[in-house]
């Protein structure tokens, strides 16, 4: 019966196993699939929930979307291998109680066969099965605007969150490098979620609605292509204020996820969060640190700030934070 | 009557029947959701060869991962993390695209670490002519460990938090050391590093509900006559090799239908000591396994004739069975294989009660002494008392004959 013929070497293990995360959790993209895989798939979908339970009394909902398309088709890979440091440091540190991720990946509608999957809320690793499950198009339109808004409808209207009923919000992170389009239009809406509107509704308004749920970050690492671009950042500057994270290295973009959750807990400030990094064996800190500078400063403005510029009057509520 | 939704595979000797074989033989002529490991750990060592001459040695993968079914990890499985990531290494060179997507854990199950392995080699070495043959992996003192250090225990779920596990890996270290003196293993947090690795690699869940839902074949490892209560005490594993952990397993998630599956060879086999009554050394030598050898902590390889009356005790005491997998039937047509249908001194052994291992062992003293009386190879099925369902007669699965269906 016996064997032991497998190697029991733990330190060759480690390095298998780490190569299998890296390789493997894109089996549906690296396999040649082409279709949005059916658990990502948007369409008729009700809702993505965030649910507290007794396992998770207090669910904080965190969603990743992030732009696959060009150059950007290496961050789902990166967050993949990251994350067990992002779940570490949000539960060892409490960051947030009871985190659940969401992942998403934005393509272009105009001209993607997957411009919208969205996985579900899990706080264990089946998030992991919907990063794998991520189709990698790779393509992109090239007109430096992708379909963003799209992303941002689904996640206003088809999504819930149990955070909400206790005054509290989800974060939701665009990973990306490019502008959205100016409108969510009726025709996309029905094609890729199945909805019906009758409306384009504008993307400052989609923005408005899903931020009565969320805190929306926009991320803009340095590897991407348009980075620095003064049109792109001015762009979701004028949408987000200082929500708009420039990130030097994509390989810190878990850890200035988890700082950010941090500092929106009210749970760490900018230093401390930083030497819980270095703690952690990250050396992300001087990337993070730089990235999360504008934040970690103006706290208290964040705070007490009506709404960021390019809103109008759209809400009359102040942004507070619990 | 309406047939049974899943299959559960059992050896009625002393492993080595072919488990494998028929599981990969199982699992590429039907619909399979998943197989389902439910004893046992990585001293498993279930050999598949594929039509076009790929070998795999599946150890902690089920027999099926070739034909691209699941592998469900119970909570009576013992894993060891290292070696799973070696298997699956091989598994991938063998063209399984993404091994580690064809596997779930439950969350429960028990985990071999290198101080396991470590105490179990000095445990073994000290026994010195004495060895119980024990593979050197550590499973039965993983499983020993379990019961002495309840909470000390690591198990797959703890994988998920990095202060449990290595509070846990030092608590093993620390009781282990003090008990045997240093142990050669790694240091804990590179140990933990791994086994954190482990957790992100495989998909850990909290039961066997998900793969229940379609059929499933259970595959066992090792064999009722190495059980932890019904086989020759001390000669045996720190597992319930019979159909008990299947059978719990199917209760708990709504109890479907199953059949039956006892393997046997058309030769009794025995790796390491313990009783083997028909032991014969010119049929070992004629019949020389390819795939297991003398291994350094296991023992030598030994091969007897088809010993019915242990047989008729391993059904016996699982339970019964439904049908039979006779394997090596290509074996009984070149070679001069004989039955043996009674000892001289009896022709029954009788079980006792469950849990009563002086009884067994009692067993174990009159199985040393019994001398076999043979007849000619006749019917497996008959002596067994059991319709044969599938013989094989090579090691792929189109070397299966299917003679009872439609299963």
């Amino acid at each position: 019966m016996g064997s032991g013929r497998w190697s029991t070497d733990v330190y060759s293990a480690a390095a298998k196993y780490r190569a299998a995360t890296g390789t493997s959790a894109f089996a549906h993209s690296d396999s040649g699939a082409r279709a949005v895989h059916d658990a990502l798939n948007p369409h008729g979908v009700t809702v993505r929930e965030s649910r507290d339970s007794d396992q998770h009394p207090q669910a904080t909902p965190i969603a990743i979307l992030f732009d696959v398309t060009g150059s950007m088709g290496s961050v789902p890979r990166m967050l993949q291998t990251k994350l067990p440091e992002l779940f570490g440091l949000l539960i060892r540190k409490g960051y947030c109680t009871d985190p659940q991720i969401l992942f998403g990946a934005i393509g272009d509608a105009t001209c993607d066969k997957a411009p919208l999957q969205i996985g579900q809320f899990e706080s264990d690793n089946r998030m992991d099965d919907d990063l794998g499950r991520i189709l990698l198009e790779g393509g992109g339109g090239g007109q430096r605007t992708e379909s963003y808004e799209l992303a941002m409808y689904f996640m206003a209207r088809h999504t819930a969150l149990d955070a909400t009923a206790r005054g509290r919000r989800g974060y939701l992170f665009i990973i990306g490098d490019e502008m959205a389009y100016r409108q969510v239009k009726p025709a996309e809406v029905r094609r890729f979620i199945g909805d019906t509107i009758t409306e384009p509704i504008s993307t400052e308004a989609i923005l408005a609605e899903l931020r009565r749920s969320y805190d929306v970050y926009f991320i803009m690492p340095a590897h991407a292509g348009h980075t620095g671009d003064p049109e792109i950042l001015a762009y979701w500057r004028g949408l987000l204020g200082q929500h708009v994270i420039e990130l030097d290295d994509l390989g810190a973009v878990c850890e200035t996820i988890a700082l950010t959750v941090g500092l929106g807990e009210d749970a760490t400030d900018l230093d401390s969060g930083l030497t819980d990094l270095a703690e952690a064996g990250s050396s992300a800190g001087a990337t993070v640190g730089k990235a999360l500078a504008p934040l970690g400063s103006s706290r208290g403005a964040l705070v007490r700030s009506a709404l960021p510029a390019g809103f109008g009057g759209d809400r009359a509520t102040p942004v507070t934070r619990l | 009557m309406t047939l049974p939704r899943h299959v559960l595979v059992v050896d009625l000797g002393y492993g080595d029947a072919g488990k494998g074989t028929i599981v990969d033989w199982l699992c590429a002529t039907r619909p399979v959701n998943a197989v389902i490991r439910f004893n046992g750990g990585a001293q498993a060592a279930h050999n598949v060869v594929t039509p076009d001459g790929r070998h795999h040695t599946f150890a902690q993968f089920g027999s099926g991962t070739l034909h691209g079914v699941p592998t469900h990890l119970s909570r009576f499985m013992m894993i060891d993390p290292p070696a799973l990531a070696a298997e699956a290494e091989h598994l991938a060179a063998l063209g399984v695209p993404a091994p580690f997507e064809l596997l779930t854990v439950d969350r429960q199950a028990l985990l071999t670490t290198p101080w396991h392995r470590a105490a179990n080699r000095r445990r073994e070495a000290a026994r010195g002519d004495d060895r119980h043959g024990s593979c050197g992996m550590g499973v039965g003192e993983t499983a020993a460990f379990a019961l002495a250090h309840p909470d000390l225990a690591v198990r797959a779920g703890d994988t998920e938090s990095p202060a449990t596990l290595a509070r846990k890996l030092c608590g093993i270290r620390d009781a282990l050391t003090a008990e045997l003196g240093p142990l050669d293993a790694p240091p804990v947090a590179d140990v933990a590093d791994a086994f954190r690795w482990f957790g992100t690699a495989v998909r850990l869940v909290s039961s066997a509900r998900h793969v229940l839902e379609g059929p499933c074949v259970f595959e066992g490892a090792q064999g009722v006559l190495l059980d932890e209560w019904r086989g020759w005490h001390p000669y045996t594993t720190w597992s319930t090799t019979t159909f008990d952990n299947a059978e719990t397993l199917l209760a708990e998630n709504g109890g479907d239908d199953a059949l039956r599956l006892g393997v046997v060879r058309t030769y009794t086999t025995r790796h390491g000591a313990g009783p083997l009554v028909t032991e014969d050394p010119q049929l070992t030598a004629a019949l020389p396994e390819r795939h297991n050898a003398h291994g350094p902590w296991q023992g030598a390889w030994r091969a007897g004739h088809f010993d019915a009356v242990a047989h008729r005790y391993a059904v016996e005491v699982c339970g019964g069975v439904d049908a039979l997998a006779v394997t090596h039937t290509d074996a009984a047509d070149r070679h001069d294989l004989k039955m043996c249908l009674a000892y001289e001194q009896l022709d029954r052994i009788v079980p006792g009660e469950r849990g009563d291992l002086a009884y067994q062992e009692k067993l174990t003293q009159i199985l040393a002494a019994a001398t076999p009386v043979y007849t000619g190879f006749g019917s497996v099925g008959e002596a067994l008392g059991a319709p044969v369902m599938v013989t094989s007669h090579g090691p792929a699965y189109p070397d299966k004959t299917q003679l009872l269906g439609p299963w």
